[in-house]
């Protein structure tokens, strides 16, 4: 098959004609074959380059083009454009990277020039075997689904729902509000906390573009920007959403006590609950685990018993279904409903963005803070329960005897700073240390507190103000560590002995009736899942890992997909939100409503008569863009999905799967001639 | 035997190492010519009659260069190259290729003095072995 080929040399300025010999250049790409013509030109991607380029075209008629000039990285596009506008498809075109890689890398001319011949030829050879390919558009769906209910994501839903994009926001909780949700004030102005997020989870929950799903979790997300399609399970709560007025009448009746999670097990709640009083959305949830009606694990001992032939399966029916309906009874409403039942609806989006927060580093693993062992250490969160009016207390800062302690140490970095657990700063603890002693303070100014620290981390504008002022109290005493790692804290009587080396090399012993530890941030339990789901990278800490640290701060490897808040790494709640704005932002401007998306054209295709139905490729596909035809018992490229990596074909071992624009044939031509 | 300049062929991803080579280029990087560049979107593609068509189209060595673990573009390509690059050579040594003929490594787009040194050594170390012997692939 003969073709017409124009071939185009571009001097780049000096750039590429300095240590290149475009004369023999012209002459060695006039002689080789196919080729109808060369031309070369100073400067192709310039205005009169261009031009050059589809005049001559538009004379020439070639039916391919080779370009030899730059990299492809910077101009392969504008080229393509070219060629489209003057009628040739845009792939079938080749461009040879004489700049960046011989002009500028290579020590002499005659050298870079023979170099330059071997991709010519090169080029020349795989453009003759290039096919045309047509670019593909799909609509684009300006929906998104948001995943976590803290600031971070109650922030980016509202963004997007004001610009009038439906949002899918996906809770695992029965609740909104994330950890913040907790916390009885916030640094550094010492603002209630609830006031501040209350209008906000208000105006969300009321939001005709937010469709709030709490108790649920993503399970499978397919698709890529513009047309994702999420599964997501909706866990059965038992209550309706619509008919429950948030009474409280079932949950007084509940027989069934248990520790509250929420307040990591310092107060009890019942089966039927709400985690806390003023929760939202005000709806109580079944815990089907405690229930006595569902039993889960209230009749663990009895499945063990019948697993193990002690019981009969009657016995154990007997006792899982005890016919408790206290709660239904007690509801005038008629709002809970025993039959509900896990549910998995599908919403399609255009755009995703990750806010699942973040989790503490557990303690317990290092035995020198006794966290675990001796009952009055606290890890920070739980802190805040105490220090907190719907927390286990009240308010009131008391220990487990209902005694309001006489001194409270607080240990900075636990696990933090450390090589040997989290080498990073979790970016918050030094301020919220300063909000428990400014709070202790407030709350109880006889009890004195110890701070033990290494650094102070207090950057931004209000912080420095804010440590000057805490640090006046009298009762607070600053005790300046090397390492908090090297503290040892011990149960002694009825206190905690606590003994440090400060800085100036002295051994500091000190005794408190409380321990506060301010641990590692971490990333959230299901981070891990979710990345697998979502195909989002971690870095080696586990949070999501950011498309560029400075000028990609809230996007991911994944085109359409963002993170905002301490899913992306530690920080406080004013950068969160500022990242969530910046993650709705993005989205805003990607997915314009009626704008059309264009989809990758270098795919692989699958030729069905070959296909030996082994499946290996489906396996391989990072992008799940391979499904196997049951019918045709074929293995089925997706080319919506798929991103053209080319693992498939590589592994394919019938080898009928095959990659557009890079096919066998074609490379194998580059490195025939390269080699000539 | 002075004389010998290796012909290598260099197979770059095209989103981390390609981009590294280019790179190289932009900070003026002198490096031998012997390193002939083919272009593929990522280092999954590259299929191990690649590597064994080049050695009989004449190549002496053959480098493949990827983005780092975890950096793949296509999120997990570069594994797929890796697994698929461990069995290839197990397959060479049968032919009687030295194994120090082909690498694997991993370029990321900013690291241009990693690109020149790796293209360096390889050329260095194909220099030492010689040309390939034509009849292990014949
Ligand atoms: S059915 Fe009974 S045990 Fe279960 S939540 Fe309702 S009141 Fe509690
Ligand atoms: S080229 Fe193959 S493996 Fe890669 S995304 Fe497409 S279908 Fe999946």
């Amino acid at each position: 098959m003969r073709s017409r080929i124009g071939v185009y040399i571009c001097s780049c300025g000096t750039n590429i004609s300095e240590n290149l010999d475009i004369d023999q250049l012209v002459r060695f790409s006039s002689g080789l074959e196919n080729v109808a013509y060369v031309k070369t030109h100073a400067l192709l991607c310039s205005e009169d380059g261009k031009s050059h380029i589809s005049d001559d075209i538009i004379k020439e008629k070639p039916d391919r083009v080779v370009i030899v000039a730059c990299t492809p990285k910077e101009h392969e596009k504008t080229f393509r454009n070219v060629l489209q506008k003057a009628g040739i498809n845009p792939y079938l075109f080749q461009m040879v990277n004489v700049r960046e890689q011989v002009a500028w890398v290579t020590a002499d001319k005659q050298t870079a020039t023979e170099k330059a011949k071997a991709y010519i030829r090169a080029a020349v050879r795989r453009v003759a075997l290039h096919e045309p390919l047509e670019k593909r558009e799909i609509d684009c769906n300006p929906d998104v689904l948001v995943i976590g209910a803290g600031p971070a994501g109650m922030e980016a839903a509202l963004t997007l729902a004001k610009a009038g994009r439906k949002v899918f926001l996906v809770e695992k909780n029965s609740f909104i509000g994330g950890r913040v949700a907790r916390y009885e004030e916030v640094f550094p102005k010492l603002e209630c906390a609830s006031c501040m997020l209350e209008p906000k989870m208000d105006e969300m929950l009321h939001h005709e573009n937010i469709e709030l799903l709490t108790n649920s979790e993503v399970r499978e997300v397919l698709g890529f920007l513009g047309n994702f399609v999420a599964r997501i399970q909706k866990k059965a709560g038992f209550v309706d959403r619509e008919k429950c007025l948030g009474c409280g009448a079932c949950y007084e009746q509940c027989p069934v006590t248990v520790r509250n999670e929420f307040d990591y097990n310092l107060s009890d709640r019942k089966a039927i609950y709400v985690p806390y009083t003023g929760a939202l959305p005000n709806v109580p949830v079944i815990d089907t685990k405690n229930c006595l009606r569902f039993g889960d694990s209230g009749s663990s001992t009895y499945r063990e018993a019948y697993e193990l032939g002690l019981i009969t399966l009657e016995e154990y029916e007997m006792f899982r279904n005890q016919d408790c309906s206290k709660c239904r009874d007690a509801c005038s409403f008629d709002a809970i409903n025993y039959e509900d039942t896990d549910e998995i609806v599908e919403r399609n989006i255009g755009g995703i963005v990750v806010a699942t927060g973040f989790d503490l580093f557990d303690p317990s693993v290092l035995s020198q803070f006794g966290y675990g062992s001796i009952p009055e250490v606290y890890t920070s969160l739980e802190f805040e329960r105490i220090l907190a009016q719907t927390g286990p207390t009240g308010g009131k800062l008391l220990m487990a005897n209902q005694k309001e302690p006489r001194s409270v140490a607080i240990i900075h970095c636990v696990g933090s700073r450390d090589r040997n657990n989290k080498e990073y700063c979790s970016a918050v603890c030094c301020l919220y240390a300063l909000k428990y002693a400014h709070m202790i303070e407030k709350h109880a100014p006889e009890v004195k507190v110890y701070d033990i620290y290494a650094d102070w981390c207090v950057p931004g504008k209000d912080n420095q103000e804010f440590l000057d002022s805490v640090a006046g109290w009298k009762n607070l005493h600053f005790i300046h560590t090397k390492l908090p790692m090297n503290i040892a804290i011990q149960q002694a009587d009825s206190t905690i002995a606590l003994s440090c080396v400060d800085l100036a090399g002295k051994k500091q012993e000190f005794s408190a009736d409380m321990v506060v530890l301010c641990p590692a941030m971490i990333p959230a339990k299901d981070a891990s899942a979710l990345s697998d789901i979502l195909l989002i990278s971690r870095g080696k800490d586990g949070f999501f890992t950011e498309g560029h640290t400075k000028l990609a701060p809230v996007s991911t490897n994944i085109e359409g997909i963002f993170i905002a808040g301490c899913a992306q790494g530690p920080k406080d709640i004013q950068s969160s939100v500022a990242q969530a704005s910046a993650a709705a932002g993005q989205l805003l401007s990607l997915l314009v409503p009626g704008r059309k998306l264009e989809l990758d054209v270098i795919t692989a295709e699958i030729d069905e008569k070959a296909c030996a139905e082994c499946r290996i490729c489906i396996g391989l596909c990072p992008y799940k863009a391979i499904v196997l035809d049951r019918e045709k018992k074929v293995a089925v490229v997706n080319t919506v999905l798929c991103k053209g990596c080319g693992t498939c074909v590589a592994a394919c071992p019938s080898g009928s799967a095959k990659s557009r624009h890079f096919t066998t044939q074609q490379i194998f031509a580059e490195i025939e001639e390269v080699l000539k | 035997m002075k004389d010998f300049e290796p012909r290598i062929i260099g197979f770059l991803c095209n989103w981390c190492s390609y981009a590294g080579a280019d790179a190289a280029g932009s900070a003026r990087k002198i490096y031998p010519p012997n390193v002939k560049v083919i272009r593929v979107m990522c280092t999954g593609r590259i299929d191990p009659q690649f590597v064994l068509k080049a050695f009989q189209s004449g190549a002496d060595g053959v480098l493949i260069l990827g983005c780092h673990p975890g950096d793949c573009h296509y999120k997990e390509g570069n594994y797929n190259a890796l697994r698929r690059f461990h069995l290839l050579r197990t397959m060479l040594a049968q032919f009687g290729i030295e194994k120090d003929r082909v690498r694997l490594d991993w370029v990321s787009a900013s690291e241009a003095e990693k690109f020149v040194a790796t293209v360096n050594d390889m050329v260095k170390k194909v220099k030492i072995l010689g040309p390939l012997r034509k009849t292990a692939v014949a």
